[in-house]
């Protein structure tokens, strides 16, 4: 009898593992995490989505100079009114932080995006097919990363002469595909020696689809977490810029830019430079700690292969 | 046509650029270029109350070291090639004598030299020169000196720039102690450039003709301190010349410190917390926000000073919309004066500016300051609503659509957040659209050069007199590379011809009329704009004095801290 059920159970097709939805496994994940990693997974959200809707939430005005008009103080001291306290030009500096979130986060996700698809293809498949393809690019990843990356950055934004969201977001992410590229190729080296690779090869799958199937995926979980420890950098970077006066035009609030604003005035108040830095420093805090979280994870699983 | 014309103009433009420009654009201040005739301005010591306290001349002490924090390191001792700056002249003054002092009665007196004394036609100057005087080397002061210099002066750049502004022909020896300077016309204003760097302090041209680069660090002077070390971005030390010629008004010989210590310290709020913890004695500066600190700071003198010179901007007029009055006019009156220069840190120490002189300026005219667009956004509005619905209008936009503008300041915090204000006041008649730009300080003056601006943040007048300023200002475009607003209208050329007049005469009532009237030209067409007059403050550890109450040899009262430079050959330490 049992021998029957034994024959019958190997003949029927193995059903593919039912997958929970997205929410349930982030539910799953969030409970798993500690404290500090909950708590900086919610002010990422928080973060997020305040610079996503910030344009539907009941914030005020954030360039409204109500001071020209006798109507606000400038410098004025966090109240009911304003949360945040206003800046050296009266504005509400809670509204100008949701806003600033905007730039901070579009210049980290560009990079980021760039980082991942071009650096991250690039540094796949050389570290996959290796020879002369992969020593011209990362010959040209090195002079690239040879080049201090602030002094370049200030350079090509001085260059262009023009500062908008876009053209910072397409600087800096031009200047992190690098980066990516060295990480990527060093995951790619080490997944292309390993036993399913070997065996894909073994059976004939065509290179191009060894690399799509076999390698990126594979090369994907490390690659997302040093993004989100590039993506802190970036926003340092970003806030560099801002501080130095050379990121997107005032009056686009960004977070570096309300600290250099404020910092003329720091002698007579703190709040206006104390805000945007308690802002980036947290943003920063988080995704590194996000990060790290996501490393170990991922290294986990890459030991369990 | 114009533009190729400035190109190659462009060194001496670009001093002379830097002379109205680099303090207001934030960071390094450019000398202003030569001044001119009287304008006297008013020096106050003031304690934390802001009460004024006086100096003790009767506990005059000699010996002790100053350190002076500056905001740039200076460009150099070679009087006939360099720009000069604030930083400069609180240095080269120290090395060098002047021909001229500016006096606190506004009149050019006599200091390395004894009296000068025009023609009728005011185009021959012949000035006396002091005798007994010797250079650090030990070579006499002569009038030889002064016709020898006139070869390295016609080279450098910051030499002929004063030449060509003062229309210098030639230097005639007429004894052995004095000269007569030939000019190519009648110039009223040529003193005040017997006072500035490029033709006025005198330098040993033997020594700066032997070697014209290593001159910079061993300058030879007649100047009451040697210099001793030159260590460029760092530290610059002088000491006390033994042998300067000079002495105070009781005959005690001058100077009274064994040594100045120069050293840069950009960052404003750094060096006043040096100030006030004691690392260095002295700073100066030309931000009101560190005036404003400044007061706040307890264990420190501060003497401000509020002179001609302004903050504000220009309509480039050969550019659309600018061309039309209207739209300046419109602008000026959308521009909150009082909400600038609170943004600029100014409020209770930059009194808003209404033309090129100072309320305490001998040129100063109430008619004008009345007739200055006042703030007012419905008559903003108004005259705005009638441009764009002119179907003529010259910016070429479809009727009723707002103008477009780019306002663009230097990236100092102060600037810009005083262009956020100017851009907010302007958008408030809903016709205006304006973008905001900033460019370093290079950048920004040749954006200005090369006739590739728009709405520009710029700083008008100097602490002297200001023909000179004037004359190349209101020179027509094609002539002038400094008539950075290019305003060329019957009121322009109207306004050149009143500056040409009141160049050629000494009477005062003639020179005033003159003035007021291109005043009252430049409130009619508005190719610029104001915010404050610029105020400027030394602050210094209380054992110091002598800032302020200094005497020229004639004993004539001098000019305090005016513009920031600081004699420091009257400065004394007590305690020492």
């Amino acid at each position: 009898m049992s021998e029957v059920e034994t024959n019958t159970a190997r003949t029927e097709p193995i059903p593919p593992p039912k997958r929970r939805p997205v929410w349930v496994r982030f539910a799953k994940a969030f409970m798993e995490m500690g404290w500090g990693v909950k708590l900086a997974t919610i002010w990422l959200i928080l973060i997020c989505f305040g610079a996503i809707f910030a344009d539907f939430l009941p914030l005020k005005d954030p360039n409204y100079q109500g001071f020209i008009y006798g109507l606000a103080q400038t410098n004025e001291n966090p109240s009911g009114t304003y949360l945040f306290g206003t800046d050296d030009l009266s504005r509400d500096i809670f509204a100008r932080i949701i806003y600033g979130a905007r730039v901070s986060l579009v210049v980290a996700l560009s990079a980021v995006s760039f980082g991942l698809i071009i650096g991250g293809f690039f540094g796949s498949l050389v570290g996959f097919v290796r020879g002369r393809v992969d020593t011209v690019v990362m010959a040209g990843v090195d002079v690239i990363l040879a080049f201090p990356g602030l002094v370049l950055l200030l350079a090509l934004v001085t260059f262009l002469q023009t500062r908008n969201l876009l053209v910072i977001s397409f600087v800096i992410g031009l200047l992190s595909i690098p980066p990516y590229t060295r990480v990527a190729r060093a995951n790619a080296l080490s997944i292309s020696r390993r036993e399913f690779v070997t065996a894909a090869e073994a059976i004939g799958t065509k290179r191009f689809v060894i690399l799509w199937r076999e390698i990126i995926p594979n090369v994907l979980p490390s690659l997302f977490a040093y993004a989100m420890v590039a993506a802190a950098f970036i926003i340092v970077l970003e806030g560099s810029l801002a501080f130095l006066g050379l990121s997107v035009q005032p009056p686009t609030p960004t977070w570096g830019a309300m600290i250099n604003q404020a910092r003329k005035d720091i002698r007579l108040v703190l709040h206006p430079v104390l805000f945007p830095s308690a802002a980036m420093v947290f943003t920063v805090l988080s995704l590194n700690t996000v990060g790290d979280w996501l490393r170990a994870r991922s290294s986990v699983r890459g030991s369990a292969l | 046509m114009r533009v190729a014309r400035k190109k190659t103009r462009g060194a001496v433009a670009l001093l002379a650029a830097s002379a109205l420009v680099i303090a207001a654009c934030g960071g390094d201040d450019s000398d202003s270029g030569p001044a001119t005739t009287a304008a006297p301005q008013t020096s106050t010591t003031l304690d934390q109350q802001n009460t004024e306290i006086e100096e003790n001349v009767d506990e005059r002490v000699y010996g002790g070291q100053v350190i002076i924090g500056l905001e740039a390191e200076s460009n150099g001792f070679r009087p006939w090639d360099d720009s000069c700056s604030t930083n400069c002249y609180n240095m080269s003054a120290a090395v060098f004598d002047k021909l001229l002092e500016y006096s606190a009665s506004g009149e050019y007196v006599p200091w390395l030299a004894t009296g000068y004394e025009p023609n009728e036609t005011l185009d021959e100057w012949t000035v006396t020169l002091r005798e007994g005087v010797t250079f650090h080397n030990g070579k006499a002061f002569n009038a030889d000196i002064i016709v020898d210099m006139l070869p390295l002066q016609r080279e450098g750049a910051g030499g002929s720039a004063s030449i060509t502004g003062s229309g210098l022909l030639d230097i005639e020896k007429v004894d052995e102690f004095t000269v007569k300077y030939i000019l190519g016309r009648g110039n009223v204003s040529f003193p005040s450039f017997l006072e500035r760097y490029g033709l006025g302090m005198v330098f040993d041209p033997e020594a700066a003709a032997a070697d014209p680069v290593g001159f910079d660090s061993a300058p030879v002077g007649t100047g009451p301190f040697t210099l001793v070390k030159r260590d460029i971005d760092a530290e610059t030390v002088l000491e006390r010349n033994p042998n300067y010629w000079g002495t105070d008004s009781q005959g005690n010989q001058l100077p009274y410190l064994d040594r100045l210590v120069f050293r840069p310290i950009p960052d404003e709020g750094t060096r006043l917390d040096s100030v006030v913890s004691g690392t260095v004695d002295a700073m100066i500066t030309l931000r009101q926000g560190t005036i404003r600190d400044a007061r706040a700071a307890s264990g420190i003198k501060l003497i401000e000073f509020q002179g001609n010179n302004t903050g504000g901007g220009m309509f480039n007029t050969a550019s659309p919309p600018f061309d039309d009055v209207r739209v300046r006019r419109a602008l000026v009156h959308a521009n909150n004066q009082p909400a600038v220069i609170e943004a600029l840190g100014g409020t209770g120490i930059s009194a808003s500016a209404t033309q090129w002189y100072s309320p305490d300026s001998p040129w100063y005219s109430q008619k004008v300051a009345d007739a200055w667009p006042k703030f007012d956004l419905a008559i903003a509005t108004e005259l705005l609503t009638e441009y764009v619905n002119d179907p003529a209008r010259s910016d070429g936009l479809a009727v009723g659509s707002p103008i477009e503008t780019t306002l663009s300041c230097p990236p100092d915090p102060t600037l810009i957040a005083a262009m956020q204000v100017v851009q907010q006041t302007w958008e408030a008649t809903g016709l205006v659209k304006t973008e905001l730009t900033s460019f370093d300080q290079a950048t920004h003056i040749n954006m200005a050069l090369g006739d590739q601006h728009h709405a520009h943040c710029w700083r008008w007048a100097d602490e002297g007199d200001n023909q000179s300023g004037l004359a190349t200002f209101l020179a027509p475009p094609e002539l002038s590379v400094l008539n950075f607003p290019n305003w060329s209208s019957e009121l322009a050329s109207a306004s050149f011809a009143l500056v040409q007049q009141a160049g050629s005469v000494l009477d005062f009532d003639t020179r005033y009329a003159a003035y007021e009237q291109i005043m009252l030209n430049i409130a009619t067409e508005v190719p610029i704009w104001y915010s404050g007059h610029t105020a400027i403050a030394v602050a210094v550890v209380e054992e110091l004095d002598g800032l302020v109450n200094w005497t020229t040899p004639d004993s004539s009262l001098g000019s305090g801290i005016r513009g920031g430079e600081v004699r420091w050959i009257g400065v004394w330490r007590t305690g020492s």
